[in-house]
């Protein structure tokens, strides 16, 4: 008894197990744990859709995932802002300094640093029309807010369908809101959160 | 700015060659690593029902991806949620995850020995813990040291007409989103990784560098793979 004891002991010491889900369904303590080796980064993200709307070609995406962000607006902020004039230049506009404020060139060296703001103090939104980043909920319509960044000119509403020559119809495509509200998301008010998964 | 001169309908066509592989928020986000078990597809850091308290999700493997809902963790891959507390683009501490044998260990959070792409776990960090990973509608939690775990299959939060996008950036919606648009990850689910963390644990703030005057610090999520 007191070597199974002596072994339970050195597999909590050497693995850091102090617990315990609820539902400890008595994991064998036979075996260590092994935690052992060198992992190398492939993915990397901290805003939402940064890396899939701003990196213009295959190569670029997969740079951006190791890159780490001290050192990623140097690299991809020229490329971003290539990205960003190519996307208005389909449409045959150019970029509008945005709702913040921002010119493009401004704008693409926040968003190519892609790491997300956090305030622990503060109420958590992504961009509510007055506070910005200072976290992301699991409903933040991060993709309006981005789309209406880039999109959206001064006024955030750049283009949104306008109908310009008064016949009714729009002249204007509709970049600054993919239509899909958060409605169909309802996270819980408790840990985890997440909603159950469908089946 | 060397495109801004080029015709439209080239740029459109140079779009549309990498528009149709696009998926979003970060699902799918790079060939080099769309549909592995290091597919990291969203990000999330949000205050807490306890307002002390900051939660991380870290959410990889869409059910969009081929493996389906049939995904399971990965044993070689390390998911690091990364916090920087002086605005330095450097993380200052780090939490850990990876799973083995059905349950997700957690490391930390803690100062890392080594920052950047190349990471350890340590074993020996304070705060530590571990939860069975959840496949089912049950939600099993482990709570230690303040800090809450859970891990496993989940609804997809993230909402987005990603199709009309991937339309969009290709050239061909002319008259751009849909309105109402379609959500395409409506249905579908993602394996979980949920961390609630006393701020006490989460170490210093610096002033936002948008200017808000908030004060705030910087995280990241990443997706690294036993060599």
């Amino acid at each position: 008894m007191k070597n199974i004891l002596y072994i339970a002991l050195a597999v909590l010491t050497i693995t850091g197990v102090t617990s315990c889900s609820n539902d400890d369904d008595a994991a064998p303590m036979n075996e260590t744990v092994d935690f052992s080796g060198t992992f190398v980064q492939e993915d990397q993200m901290g805003r939402a859709g940064i890396n899939t709307v701003l990196s213009g070609s295959a190569s670029i995406k997969n740079d951006f995932n190791t890159t780490i962000p001290s050192e990623m607006t140097e690299t991809f902020q020229p490329l971003f802002l290539d990205q960003a004039v190519a996307l208005h230049a389909a449409f045959g506009a150019e970029y509008e300094t945005n709702i913040l404020g921002l010119d493009a060139t401004t704008l693409t060296t926040i968003l190519a640093t892609d790491v997300l703001q956090v305030a622990p103090d503060a109420p958590t939104t992504y961009f509510d029309g007055t506070n910005i980043l200072t976290g992301r909920n699991l409903t933040d319509d991060v993709i309006d807010v981005s789309l209406i960044l880039l999109f959206g000119g001064q006024n955030g509403d750049r283009f949104n369908g306008q109908d310009t020559n008064g016949d009714g119809e729009p002249d204007l495509p509709v970049l600054v809101t993919d239509g899909v509200s958060n409605a169909g998301e309802t996270p819980m008010a408790i840990f985890p959160y997440l909603e159950v998964p469908h089946n | 700015m060397k495109s801004i001169k080029k015709s439209k309908l080239f740029i459109a066509a140079g779009l549309l060659s990498v528009g149709i592989t696009l998926v979003a928020a970060d699902h799918l986000d790079a060939p080099a690593v769309a549909g592995t078990t290091a597919d990291i597809t969203d990000f999330y850091a949000f205050e807490g029902a306890n307002v002390d308290n900051t939660v991380f999700v870290a959410n990889v493997q869409s059910s969009l991806a081929p493996a389906g809902d049939a995904a399971t963790f990965d044993e070689n891959v390390l998911i690091e949620v990364n916090i920087d507390n002086d605005g330095d683009l450097v993380e200052d501490l780090v939490i850990q995850a990876i799973p083995r044998n059905g349950k997700m260990y957690f490391f930390g959070p803690f100062a890392p020995s080594m920052t950047g792409l190349n990471s350890s776990i340590n074993t020996e960090a304070t705060y530590t813990g571990n939860v069975d990973i959840s496949m089912g509608a049950n939600a099993m939690t482990a709570t230690e040291g303040g800090i809450s775990y859970f891990a496993g299959l989940r609804e997809d939060p993230f909402f987005f007409d990603f199709t009309q996008y991937n339309a969009v950036i290709g050239g061909m919606a002319p008259n751009g989103f849909n309105v109402p648009g379609n959500d395409d990850f409506d249905g579908t689910n993602v394996l979980s990784i949920v961390i609630e963390v006393p701020n006490s644990l989460l170490g210093g703030t610096f002033a936002h560098p948008a200017g808000t005057g908030t004060q705030v610090f910087n995280t990241w999520v990443e997706a690294k793979r036993k060599q």
